[in-house]
């Protein structure tokens, strides 16, 4: 045990930031994702919110395994060997893995956004709206207000899964955590040892994420008095 | 004012959930300062009709004219329509995330009506006028029914609005505070307002509507003044309701 953290650790603690520079991305990605496709699913407009639901119905139903392969080796080679596109492109796995993390986590978002708007009385908007306020500066300035403290606790425990899946993208070869734990068990045949240490790791930077979460809420909680 | 200006005019007017329809053919001229109540049974679309005078239900079929400007155009800006159209709800829908004087000045500030001070000069005004002008910092929570409701009609005010929606504004309410809510709605009608009530305040349909209309199944089956409606209806389903509220 003492002979990874000493050997190993300074490359762990690389790999976990890694692992945390993906979840950072995906996550600033998937927030955007997440809002857009959630506001579309409760717009008046038909096609929008069916364009929502597509989305997010497609997402929700590939095993994000499945969508990483799909976007880190299915479309570069649909790029440039079906297409036959005149610039070729190959995705680095940093790029291929954020694209995955932010149209999976951005799915569940959109729902989170969905159900928490949904979740504020009708009466808010109908208030702001009888006012003369357009739809968007009613969302912005009543509903989402509201809207956004029953969805603080989803979205940090959505933010808590896909740290966690940062872990299936080691199968593209990004250097995080796990696949870098794979790497230094190839070489010193300690797998106890290493991956106990790795799921510590996880451990110790998800409690630090819920204690952030639950001082959040409670500041929310204090706010609205 | 003028007194024989139409404010509201309505003319065959058609609205449908689905299968369901709501108001069959209403026909209906408001005149600017009068105080309209509308009473009638549950689902007689009363509170539908309401809601299709400023927008919040698209009708389905006739003509809709407020101010002149066709609400039925989907062409129009409803927005602007329901900025001088106040509307006082059931359930109060104070917005729950800010205090008193932010639910008062939100739309004049950010529809340009007004800067922050005008804003907050003519909330205070109004606070005065609803007798709640301690409450300012207040939120929506800590306050009771009847001073929700009061601070709601005074949020429509800031607007300066020229015609006031009521959906059944005591409804909802504890019976003690029925009375300081039909008194500030009183001071409106008698400050020349042009209001269109839906209640089951039968006393207050007595004492200050200019007219009374009795809707039941989607039609206005009666109209008259409160003495000719409450003492000598002429319609059976009007006799039979009054029988039953009053």
């Amino acid at each position: 045990m003492v002979k990874i953290i000493t050997n190993y650790g300074p490359l762990l603690i690389t790999a976990m930031g890694q692992t945390l520079l993906l979840a950072l991305l995906g996550l600033f990605f998937a927030c955007i994702l997440g809002v857009v496709f959630g506001l579309m699913r409760v717009v008046k407009n038909k096609l929008c919110r069916a364009v929502a639901a597509v989305f997010v119905n497609v997402i929700r139903g590939v095993p994000m395994i499945v969508l990483a392969y799909f976007v880190f080796f299915g479309i570069p080679y649909m790029w440039n060997s079906i297409l036959k596109m005149p610039n070729r492109i190959t995705l680095t796995a940093l790029t291929a893995g954020t694209i995955c993390l932010a149209l999976n986590c951005g799915a569940y978002m959109a729902e989170i956004i969905r159900a928490g708007i949904e979740s504020v009385d009708k009466g808010q908007m109908e208030a702001a709206r009888s006012l003369g306020l357009p739809w968007w500066k009613s969302m912005q300035r009543v509903v989402m207000p509201q809207a956004i403290k029953t969805m603080i606790p989803s979205i940090i425990n959505q933010f808590i899964i896909t740290l966690k899946d940062t872990s299936i993208l080691s199968v593209i070869g990004f250097p995080e955590l796990v696949n870098t734990a794979k790497n230094v068990v190839a070489t010193t045949f300690m797998s106890t040892q290493t991956y106990a240490i790795v799921g510590v790791m996880y451990l110790i930077v998800i409690l630090a994420l819920q204690q952030v979460a639950k001082i959040l809420e409670r500041r929310l909680k204090y706010e609205s008095k | 004012m003028n007194q024989n200006e139409v404010k509201i005019h309505v003319g065959h007017l058609k609205k449908n959930f689905g299968k369901l329809e709501v108001l069959r053919d209403i026909n209906l001229d408001i005149y600017a300062g009068e105080v309209v109540v509308i009473i009638g049974p549950s689902g007689s679309g009363k509170s539908t009709f309401l809601r299709c005078i400023n927008g919040l239900e698209e009708v389905n079929g006739g003509e809709l004219l407020v101010d002149g400007v066709d609400v039925v155009n989907p062409k129009t800006d409803m927005n602007k329509v329901r900025e001088h159209v106040g509307m006082v709800f059931q359930h109060f829908n104070l917005f729950k995330n800010m205090n008193v004087m932010r639910n008062l000045t939100l739309a004049p500030v950010d529809l340009k009506k007004a800067t922050k001070k005008e804003a907050e000069d003519r909330a205070m005004q109004m606070l005065k006028r609803v007798g709640l002008e301690d409450k300012s910092h207040y939120y929506p929570g800590q306050l009771s029914g009847g001073q929700k409701q009061r601070v709601a009609i005074a949020r429509a005010l800031c607007m300066v609005p020229d015609i006031m929606l009521f959906d059944e504004p005591t409804s909802a309410l504890d019976p003690e505070m029925v009375g300081e809510v039909l008194e500030v709605m009183k001071s409106l009608a008698v400050g020349g307002m042009t209001m269109v009530v839906v209640t089951h305040e039968m006393g207050f349909a007595r004492e200050v509507a200019d007219r009374v209309i009795f809707m039941d199944e989607g039609y206005i089956l009666e109209q008259g003044t409160p003495e000719e409606i409450f003492t000598n209806p002429q319609h059976p389903r009007t006799k039979d309701f009054l029988n039953k509220v009053l």
